[in-house]
């Protein structure tokens, strides 16, 4: 096991079970590495700390909570990304913004895929879209 | 920045795998058409800058927010 000082306090990990992102999140294409946190509290947000920068982590969900038609599907160039095939299970996360009003939006057009079977991710920004960066929640 | 001067049919190659050709000059927008690998994804700039701009803004939130959420959100759940 491994310790990082996170701005949340010390978070201990096991680096063989990190989210593996081989482009790095969007805007922070360094950061490769990321510990998924169990969430304390009930409810469908969690969150991942950076491995690799205690200061940066995201909150993020699985949109269908709260979309339920919303769709987005994994293409051959995410397939290769996760190293996954046809067959293998992948799913979609969205990062959530919470601004200080805690009136939360869902970026919808670029969703995160991940793998659970290789714990690779990769988050896209999806073309030809309505699906806008700052989704608030349905009423 | 590395600046070149192309002309319509004209092209760039990056590398081994990226070629960039000037399809069209029109008005005031050039069409570009790109060669590159399919696992290269290829954003308008704009639309980059976005997603990197809510990300930023994503990464600013703090525990107390998030617990305070999620027992909302839990007992949202519970009620429907």
């Amino acid at each position: 096991m491994r310790t990082i000082n996170t701005r949340f306090g010390e978070v201990e990990y096991d680096p063989d079970n990190l989210l593996h992102f081989p482009a790095g999140m969007i805007g922070f294409p360094t950061l490769h590495d990321f510990i998924v946190m169990p969430n304390k509290k009930e409810g469908p947000l969690f969150w991942i700390q950076s491995a690799d920068d205690p200061a940066i982590a995201f909150v993020i969900t699985d949109p269908s909570n709260f979309f339920l038609d919303y769709q987005a599907e994994p293409d051959e160039s995410i397939k290769n990304a996760l190293k996954i095939s046809d067959n293998d299970d992948c799913y979609v996360l969205s990062v959530v913004t919470v601004p200080k009003d805690q009136q939360i939006t869902l970026n919808l057009v670029a969703p995160i895929f991940f793998s659970p079977k290789t714990n690779r991710a990769i988050q896209v920004i999806l073309e030809n879209t309505e699906y806008k960066p700052k989704t608030p929640l349905p009423a | 920045m590395l600046v070149l001067t192309r002309k319509a049919g004209e092209g760039i190659i990056i590398g081994d795998d990226i070629k960039i050709k000037i399809v069209e000059i029109k008005g005031g927008g050039i069409r570009i058409g790109i060669d590159a690998p399919k696992e290269r994804k290829i954003y308008r700039q704009e639309v980059y800058d976005r997603i990197t701009e809510e990300n930023k803004t994503a990464i600013q939130w703090d525990m107390d927010a998030l617990n305070s959420l999620s027992a909302n959100l839990s007992k949202e759940k519970k009620d429907k």
